[in-house]
């Protein structure tokens, strides 16, 4: 995270000063008023991220002692069919869901971007669902919205669609899933949002002096201002995509059903670590999901130099 | 900034504080083995069965003012995420009720109490079988509360409304087939539109496949707890239903899958049903029908081979710092008729005398028919109980997922045994 942080956004950096060299009690103090969050890092975080990568070398069913057996659990991986669904699965929603999302946010952005009036109203409005978005009621609703004789198949019924409820069908729940993440848009737009007030109207009243129309603005103008708050947002989203389960866990009643169509990553995880007791397999998968996600972090950053522009940056 | 010595000693002292702060976790009231003290107790199950035991939990606390119960309870599946994670812990409660599928797990590393070894447990109220059942390498880890049998559930309005003749008693499992295909093929449908099935897939619950190989005259596991079974077997038992799969004639997945938790059953879309008799209860209370027992389908030898099983245990857990209290709880809720009279037959027909013989069922009611259904069946308990296998529960949710995947046409017979094959070889080990 602090790798994102060094990279946000268009700051304009002071001018660089000699670093001041600080006193020994300042840092004491300092450190003393970090400790509770040391602990914490140490404790709750680094120790077991670091048993984790132990059990994963390991058979441990929870019950017996852990029992060394090298990278078996690595090898399973590759021949485990439901494994092969969990990546699938997992992929496509990142690789659908994640767009989908910061598109519409984006769009409902560049809507509230215009001054009006009930303008905050507007914006609290949108972001509402993002507020409740995650918690399990929503997904209880959107469960009992998506079955057979549910609203959604009503409307669909209504309209001549024959296409029952979603829920129950392998092909209609991953639609559903990446319609779920697209309606919780909040966040991302209203990081959009602050990037939009970023760029200067000059350059669009130029633009329109030289005659351009509002797609082309959109595209020469919007787009590479916003490539900073846009690469931030794709990293953000895409990894949290990787990391979705409760609302798979809940509408799926943990089963990753119908027929693994749901079977997200960090699901089976849980199945393998706490219904089939193998926990040494499930850390084994854990770390392939922190490897995967930081290798794209990686790939992301260091393709971003060719598509994100840092304005009055020089580098 | 500059701090002078008053308020650095301030911010060392704050800093303390919190760190002391959120150090202090548990601590625990060291009452040590005596009879008095708290102690917790945690089940799986529904309201009903929450309302009875609070109710058997007050006798208790009555009965025995030194003990305070603390009481918690979860639906099946989470119950066993939460108990896994105390156990690695070393944190179980102290009485939990314990299923069959997963004792030998538990029973590993010790971490269930033998009850024998308690005075105030008293075991000579219940069969044989059942503390037999209960009993891993010579140690009593788990009491059955209760005993059931499978039974076909039937539900005979909606059997007439299909316009098909009930099946008759002594039915195979082919005669069950065709009776499934035959409701299919009336076509009926109920007032929502939704077609009229006979059954949903049976072959989906491992239990049912055992209690066909059990008939088969094949012992499913070895003495050292290994799978007896072959892939064979599983090939057969995936055969016998796919006329009617191949037919749709049974309760297509896609329903079933939205209608959890409940089922085509319980929502009277489904004719009968294989399983636990001790559902009844359940049924009769979540359906606004008639709802009849029958027996299994008869095996290939003429006999229905059928067999009782713990439907739930009680256990202690080694961890327990009030293992006394715990063992005066658990022969309390075992033993005690009031308690008997409280939990009816929902817990599974008591397998202590004392508590059998507290039943009071009226007629027509959901206890009554257990009863009833269990004296009629007797005839026809003639296995042995198959005692699961170490990994059981693990095989069981494979088995079921499996059994989703084949019913969305997923995956292939083979490649259910493929899979199944492979899970089990690791889930065993």
């Amino acid at each position: 995270m602090s790798v994102i942080e060094a990279s946000a956004p268009a700051q304009e950096s002071p001018p660089t000063r000699r670093p001041r060299r600080w006193k020994r009690h300042d840092v004491l103090a300092g450190y003393g008023f970090l400790t509770p969050w040391l602990i914490g890092f140490f404790a709750l975080t680094a120790g077991p991220m670091l048993v984790s990568l132990y059990l994963s070398f390991t058979k441990y069913n929870l019950f017996g002692a852990p029992e060394w057996i090298g990278p078996d659990n690595y090898q399973l991986l590759l021949d485990d069919p439901k494994f092969h669904q969990a990546v699938k699965v997992t992929l496509t929603y990142v690789v659908i869901g994640t767009p989908v999302k910061l598109a519409a946010a984006l769009a409902i952005a560049m809507l509230l971007n215009n001054s009006r009036r009930g303008q905050g109203f507007y914006r609290s409005l949108f972001y509402a669902p993002s507020l409740i978005g995650a918690s399990v009621s929503i997904a209880i609703v959107w469960r009992a919205m998506f079955i057979d004789g549910g609203i959604v198949d009503r409307i669909g019924s209504g309209s001549g669609l024959d296409w029952g409820g979603w829920v129950g069908n392998p092909d209609l729940i991953m639609p559903m899933f990446v319609l779920l993440t697209t309606w919780q848009f909040g966040a991302p737009m209203v990081i959009f949002l602050a990037g939009l007030k970023q760029v200067p109207a000059e350059l669009y009243e130029a633009a329109a002096v030289d005659g351009a129309g509002p797609w082309r603005k959109f595209v020469s103008i919007t787009v590479p201002m916003l490539s900073p708050v846009i690469f931030f947002n794709l990293l953000l989203e895409s990894v949290h995509a990787f990391q979705v389960f409760g609302s798979a866990y809940i509408i799926s009643n943990g089963t990753g059903g119908p027929a693994g169509s749901s079977l997200f990553y960090t699901l089976y995880l849980y199945q393998r670590g706490f219904q089939d007791f193998r926990m040494g397999y499930a850390s084994a998968m854990a770390w392939v999901l922190v490897l995967v996600v930081g290798l794209l972090t990686f790939v992301m950053f260091r393709t971003s130099n060719a598509w994100v522009h840092y304005g009055g940056d020089s580098r | 900034m500059k701090l002078n010595r008053a308020r650095r000693i301030t911010v060392l002292v704050t800093a303390t504080a919190v760190m002391a702060g959120t150090a202090a976790c548990g601590g625990n009231d060291s009452g040590g083995d005596s009879a008095t003290g708290t102690i917790s107790f945690t089940w799986w199950g529904g309201d009903d069965r929450a309302e009875k035991y609070q109710q058997a939990v007050a006798l208790f606390e009555k009965a025995n003012p030194d003990i305070k119960v603390k009481t918690s309870f979860t639906d099946f599946p989470n119950y066993w995420t939460a108990r896994s994670t105390e156990a690695a812990g070393r944190a179980l409660p102290d009485v939990m009720q314990m299923d069959l599928s997963y004792l030998r797990e538990y029973s590993e590393n010790g971490h269930l109490a033998d009850l024998s070894q308690f005075s105030d447990i008293d075991t000579s109220g219940f069969d044989e079988a059942q503390l037999q059942a209960g009993t891993v390498d010579d140690e009593l880890l788990g009491l059955s509360a209760g005993t059931n049998t499978f039974a076909l559930f039937v539900n005979p309005a909606l059997i007439e409304k299909a316009g098909v003749e009930p099946l008759p008693e002594d039915y195979t499992w082919e005669q069950y087939n065709d009776w499934i295909l035959e409701v299919a093929a009336k076509g009926v449908k109920t007032e929502d539109g939704q077609p009229i099935v006979g059954s949903g897939d049976y072959r989906g619950a491992l239990w049912i496949f055992i209690q066909w190989l059990v008939q088969k005259g094949v012992d499913p596991y070895t003495d050292d707890g290994q799978i007896a079974f072959t892939q064979d077997h599983i090939r057969e038992w995936l055969a016998l239903g796919e006329a009617p799969d191949t037919a749709k004639a049974f309760a297509s997945a896609s329903r079933t899958t939205q209608l959890k938790p409940k089922s085509p059953f319980l929502v009277s879309e489904q004719a009968t049903e294989l399983n636990w008799d001790n559902f009844t209860a359940s049924y009769i209370t979540d359906m606004d029908t008639e709802v009849e027992l029958m027996p299994v389908p008869t095996g290939a030898n003429g006999s229905k081979e059928m067999f009782w099983k713990p439907s739930m245990l009680l256990s202690i857990s080694n961890n327990s710092e009030h293992k006394t209290a715990a063992a005066k709880l658990t022969d309390f809720l075992t033993t005690d008729p009031e308690v008997g009279k409280i939990f009816g037959n929902s817990r599974g027909v008591p397998s202590n005398q004392a508590q059998r013989d507290a039943v009071v069922s009226e007629e027509g009611s959901a206890d009554a028919l257990t009863t009833a259904y269990e004296k009629d069946v007797a005839d026809s308990v003639t296995a042995e109980t198959p005692i699961p296998i170490k990994g059981f529960g693990s095989l069981e949710a494979t088995w079921l997922t499996l059994s989703e995947d084949l019913a969305y046409d997923k995956i292939s017979p083979d490649e259910f045994v493929e899979q199944f094959w492979a899970e089990a070889q690791q889930a065993t080990q």
